[in-house]
This record gives structure tokens, sequence and C-alpha cells, in this order.
């Protein structure tokens, strides 16, 4: 069962090609990333899943099957595009865009309540939307996302103008909300973000999907065969099995030869008794993968 | 349906319960009543009511009837005070006593003719009431309704050959009725109109459209801000009438010409029929507007465009009433944005037939439809263009719908 089904979809505007061919699919229950660079084409594709824009070829199959003004009522967005009516009481935008969402007055008020709370934006209630910080805009806006309990959830940046603790927060509900069985597209290009978060994703560069798969894969697939080591002791500069040795923050990293296994290596440095303060397998973050894929494809197409 | 109830209700009650709203829904009839006011106690206070006197030589107004009692407070009745002759009367008139006598000499009844004197002229309602005093007393014994009949003077009633449109005279004040009703229509569908293309812009400026678009059809959005803002004009319109009926209702007790107006109410209704798809209309139109622009001021400055047609047909309220079928009339009660108020005023000064209306209706209405599709649609390829203009051969193209 998937939730989006997104198949080989491509949109122009004017002379700029912005989705090319993009293909994914989301499953209930799951965290989806979806990442790129600025420009990248992650906005156009999710306006096209949402049929704000329609595609100039390929389809989108969303929660089983084409938008209608029914399946609005189950999908919450937090747009890019952050928008809020300003002019009016916090409670007044959120209780009319709740009810834009089909729920009755009651449940919009509940749910605008519970949340609210959570949110520590109760006592903000009665003032103006504009009369908000940017962060408090930004909490009114993941509320408007959340409060009619979507199956759906779509949001751009979640993590934008929030400090610290409220990013916290915010991560922890959307953690609850995927353990409740919810779909959720994330787009974002934090990528610590992606790295707790996301069970899956696709990398998008100019239009293209050029990465996807669980982060574990990605992981794997972008391991390089090079160990961290701490030491108390100054470590030879030639070792078996060890192609190059570079000073590494603190550390030395250590490149190993194509036929070493990091298991040998520290074999061996046992057996020279280097005192071992730390010895690490340097498995790469997300964002060196994301600077890496993307500048590799900047160079091929240049 | 219900979305676009809660968008109807959202647009109505973020005008209607504003204090900026009541204050503009208020101030018109109060600077009305105020003006009002202010000519009743001018016209009040300087109205003479000294009273008149006369000499009378004929014996014409031997024994006089007096005038009846007026309920006019603008004309009250005067007090004729008879003199024995000339002297005494001017006597009476040096010392104010009198404001203006006249003389009815011996051969009064040869010309008829009477010599007023006085020092200052006296108003139209003494003049008046000297006139209907002799009137009545020269008919003195004849029958009453003969007698008001001959003061007034002829009185024509013309008639459409199909009998369904009648025009008298004395009721030229129907002339005004299509001028009022279409002045009040001009000032609702601009207010209305205004506000819409205000709550349009503001979509645009709050980046609310995403949010929106992705919870209801632009179409229902569309349709739910056009009536929501339709409605707070009416609400403007209901509330003015309210006043201007109170006003009529209590005038008329006192100003016998308020109490005698008489309006055609199928009339007015033929009216309010035509202004209403109009209304809807111009608002799409704005809103059409509104999704195009980017900035409000430049929006406010086009739609400023849309007041010419509306107001056309008053410049061309002489050849109307002249020709009230002729080509320029014709065309303006077929062209959406002038119909309503030309359409009313033709319809004051020749009959218009029934299938003749009733087409213009439909088109009237079919055309409003269609600038509410046409708002929408505006809408949809204009709501994402921050910052971006959207001609209107985008609007029309087929591709249009993908961007």
């Amino acid at each position: 069962m998937t939730s989006i089904e997104v198949r080989d979809i491509s949109k122009r505007f004017g002379e700029t090609q912005a989705v090319n061919g993009v293909s994914f699919e989301v499953r209930p229950g799951e965290i989806f990333g979806l990442l790129g660079p600025n420009g990248a084409g992650k906005t156009t594709t999710i306006r096209i899943i949402l049929d704000i824009f329609k595609p100039d070829s390929g389809s989108v199959s969303i929660l089983g099957g084409e938008m209608s003004e029914e399946k609005k009522n189950q999908i919450g967005y937090l747009p890019e595009e952050r928008g809020l009516y300003q002019d009016i009481p916090l409670e007044h935008c959120l209780q009319f865009l709740a009810l834009l969402k089909g729920m009755t007055r009651a449940e919009a008020d509940s749910g605008i309540n519970n949340l609210l709370e959570r949110f520590n934006l109760n006592k903000y209630r009665k003032k103006k939307v504009k009369e908000l910080s940017k962060g408090m805009q930004q909490k009114a806006q993941l509320i408007t996302a959340l409060v009619h309990d979507p199956a759906l959830i779509i949001i751009d940046e979640p993590f934008n103008s929030l400090d610290p603790v409220n990013t916290q927060m915010v991560k922890d509900l959307l953690t609850e909300q995927r353990d409740q069985g919810k779909t959720i597209i994330m787009c974002t290009h934090q990528m610590n973000q992606v790295e707790q978060l996301c069970d899956r994703l696709v990398l998008i560069d100019r239009g293209k999907v050029v990465l996807r798969g669980t982060l574990e894969d990605i992981r794997k697939r972008f391991a390089s065969n090079n160990i961290l080591v701490r030491s108390l002791n100054k470590i030879p500069a030639t070792f078996p099995g060890v192609k190059a040795i570079e000073p590494y923050n603190d550390h030395y990293k250590m490149i190993l030869k194509q036929d070493a296994t990091p298991q040998s290596v520290l074999k061996n440095l046992v057996e020279e008794d280097i005192l071992l303060e730390e010895f690490e397998i340097a498995v790469p973050s997300l964002d060196e993968i994301f600077i890496k894929v993307v500048n590799n494809i900047g160079e091929k197409n240049e | 349906m219900n979305k676009f109830w809660e968008i109807v209700r959202y647009e109505y009650t973020r005008h209607v319960f504003r204090k900026r709203f009541i204050f503009a829904l208020l101030s018109l009839p109060l600077v009305i009543l105020a003006m009002i006011l202010v000519i009743f106690f001018m016209s009040y206070f300087t109205s003479d009511r000294t009273p008149i006197g006369y000499v009378d030589h004929s014996g014409v107004l031997a024994n006089p009837i007096q005038l009846p009692e007026s309920t006019d407070i603008f004309d009250p009745l005067l007090q004729m005070i008879p003199f024995k002759s000339e002297e005494k009367a001017k006597k009476a008139l040096q010392a104010d006593e009198i404001q203006t006598y006249f003389i009815l000499p011996e051969d009064y009844e040869v010309d008829y003719s009477v010599p007023l004197i006085y020092y200052e002229q006296p108003g139209e309602s003494a003049r008046n009431q000297i006139s209907r005093f002799i009137h009545q007393n020269l008919f003195a014994g004849e029958q009453i309704e003969f007698e008001a009949r001959i003061t007034e003077g002829t009185n024509f009633t013309l008639q459409s050959l199909d009998g369904e449109q009648e025009f008298q005279e004395d009721e030229w004040y129907n002339i005004l009725v299509p001028f009022i009703i279409g002045m009040i229509f001009i000032i609702v569908v601009m207010a209305s109109g205004g506000y819409l293309l205000q709550a349009v812009i503001e979509e645009k400026e709050n980046r609310t459209m995403e949010i929106v678009i992705t919870s209801v059809s632009p179409m229902q959005l569309m349709a739910g801000k056009i009536i929501g803002n339709i409605s707070v004009g009416l609400t403007q319109l209901v509330v003015w009438s309210a006043f201007g009926w109170l006003a009529f209702t209590i005038g008329g007790q006192y100003i016998p010409f308020i109490a005698n107006l008489q309006i055609s109410t199928q009339y007015i209704t033929r009216c309010l029929l035509l202004m209403f798809p109009a209304f809807v209309t111009v608002a799409a139109l704005m809103a059409a507007i509104g999704a195009t622009m980017t900035q409000s001021r430049e929006a406010q400055q086009i739609s400023g465009l849309f007041t010419i047609p509306v107001m056309m047909p008053y410049w061309f309220a002489m050849p109307l009433m002249m020709n009230p079928n002729g080509s320029i009339a014709i065309f303006l009660s077929y062209f959406p944005l002038s119909a309503p108020v030309a359409l009313s005023l033709r319809m004051a000064f020749t009959p218009i037939p029934f299938w003749e209306y009733t087409l213009n209706l439909i088109f009237l209405v079919a055309f409003a439809v269609f600038t509410v599709w046409l708002a929408g649609r505006a809408f949809r390829i204009g709501m994402l263009q921050y910052g971006k203009r959207i001609s209107l051969s985008q609007l029309f193209r087929k591709e249009a719908h993908n961007e």
C-alpha cells in the first residue's frame, strides 16, 4: 500500500526544466525525505503532488488515485511560502483554516486548543497574527498543517526559524505522527534533521532524482574505507594496510588500502601497542554525501 | 458546499463587524440626516409666518372661507387679515404686523388682476396661499372636487399603447427614480468591489494561497469571496434603504409631497433584478483583477476603469431619455456593465417588452457566471506568481491550466 506514487513527472516553466522524470513512492508510517539543493525542483514536485500544478507528463496517485476535493481534507500541508491571515487574531485565523479542511466548529476548536497548548501559543491566541514573532508564526503554520489530523502530511522546511527547543518539539511531534501510521513527506536541506528523522529519501538535483534509498543503504553506498583514530601515542607515518594518514580535527584519519579491512588495521594497532582512545569507522554524514553527489553532477554537467 | 459558506461567512464578518465598516455604514445616513436637518431649520426659520393682509373692494371676500389647516411644516397656514382701507393695511405693513397685503379692486371680476404690496417680496408659500385663498372664495358654492381640479389646472396622463405604463405629469419625480437607483447601485458595487479586490490581494500578500487552494477549489474560493463581499455591499444597501424608508415614513407625516409619492414596486423589482447579476459581474471582474495584479494600488487604479462603463448611461442620459429605443440606448442596455443603469433609465421612459427585459436579464446572468469562472481561473493561474503579473491572453490560453 502506498500513499503517494509519483510516476515519471516532468514540468517545464518556459526555458527552465524544473522537474525532469521524477519517480518515487511514499508509504504510510514513514517519514520520507525529499532533499535537494535550492532550486532543485523540490517545491515544484510537491506542488504537482498537491495538484497545484499539472505536470507536463507523468502522473501522481495520491491516497489511491487522483486528487479530489474530499482528499484535500486528509492532507496537511506546510508550504515553503509561509502564509497566514495577518490582520486577524491568531485563533480566528487557525479556526478558519481548520474549517476549510472540513472540520466542524467544535472539532476545530478542540483541535486548536490542544495544539496551541502544546506549542505554548495559548496566551497569544487573541493577538493578531502579524504581531507574532517569526518562530511563533511558524508554529501556528504547523498547527494549520496538523490540526485536522491528516493522513498525509507534507512539510516544506519545517525547522526554519525554530529554536532548538521548538525544533525538538516538532521532531517529537513528527515521530509521533509517523508512529500513528501517518504518511509524512519532509522537504529540507538540513541534513542533520533528515538523519534523525527520515526512513527513506530521494535526493533531487536539477529536476532529477540523483540518489534514493533508505538512510542506511545510502550511507553504506557512500562508506569510504576510512577509519578515525584518537590515540595517546604518535601514530607512525606508515602503517600496514594504510594508504595515508591525515590529521582530522583531534583525530587521525587513516585511509585504508583497497584490500585492508578496519579489522586488520585494528589488530595491527593493538599489536603495535598504540594506546587507543577512540577507534571509529568513518561513516560519511548525509551532508557530505549531499555535497559529493551534487558537486559530482555539477562537474559532469560542466 | 460547507466550505463555500465558511468562506462567505469569513469574508462577511471580517468587514461587517469592524468599527470602520459600521462607521462608514452609518456615516452616509447621518450626513444626509444632518443635511436634511440643516435645510429643515433653514427653511423653518427663514419662512415668514407673519399674517397677510387684504383689502377687498370687490365683495368676493365678503364672507371669506378660510383655507384648511396645514400639516405641512414648511407651508403653515398664514392668517389672512381683512383691512377696511388701503391706508390701514399700509400702516400695518409698516408696523410689520403683516408681511404683505393684496387688493381686490372693485372691477376685480373684469380682468382678475390683483395688486400685491410689500417691502420685501413674500415667499412662494405666501403667494400660493393668497392665490388659493382667492380661488377658493371665487368658487365658493361649487362642488369641491371641481374646485381642486380647476385650481390645479390640467394634468396629462400619458399611457403607453400596451397600457402597461402610465406617466402622470404631476409624478415627475419618477424620472429621478432610475437615477437614484443607479447611483445607489454604483456606490454599493464600487464599495463591495473594492472590498473584494482587497480580499483577493490580501490572499496574495499574505501568501495564504497555497494553504487555501489545498483545502478548497479555486471556484469555491472565488464564489465564496464574491458572495461574501457582495453581501457586505447588500448590507449597506439594506441599512441605507431602511434609513430611507424611515425618512419617508417620518417625513411623510409632515410633508404631504412625500406621503403622496407613488413609485411602482414592479419597476423597482425589475431594476433590482437587473442589479444583482451586474453586481456579481463587477465583483468577479474586480476579483480577477486582484488575482492578476500584485499591488493593491495598481489594482485599484485598474479597477477604477470599471466605473466608466457603469457610469456611461448617465453621460448619455439625454439621448436615452429623448430616444429610449435608439441604437445608443439599445447598445448600452446589452453591454453588461452599463446594462443595469441603462435599462432602468429606458424602462422609466418607454415600455420595454417583457421578452426583451427577460433576454437582457438572462444575458446578464450568463455573463455573471462567465466572469466568476474567469475570476476562478485568474486566481488559479495568478495565485502562485508572486510578484508577477499575468496577461489577459494567458487567461484564455488552453495550456494556461497547466501553469
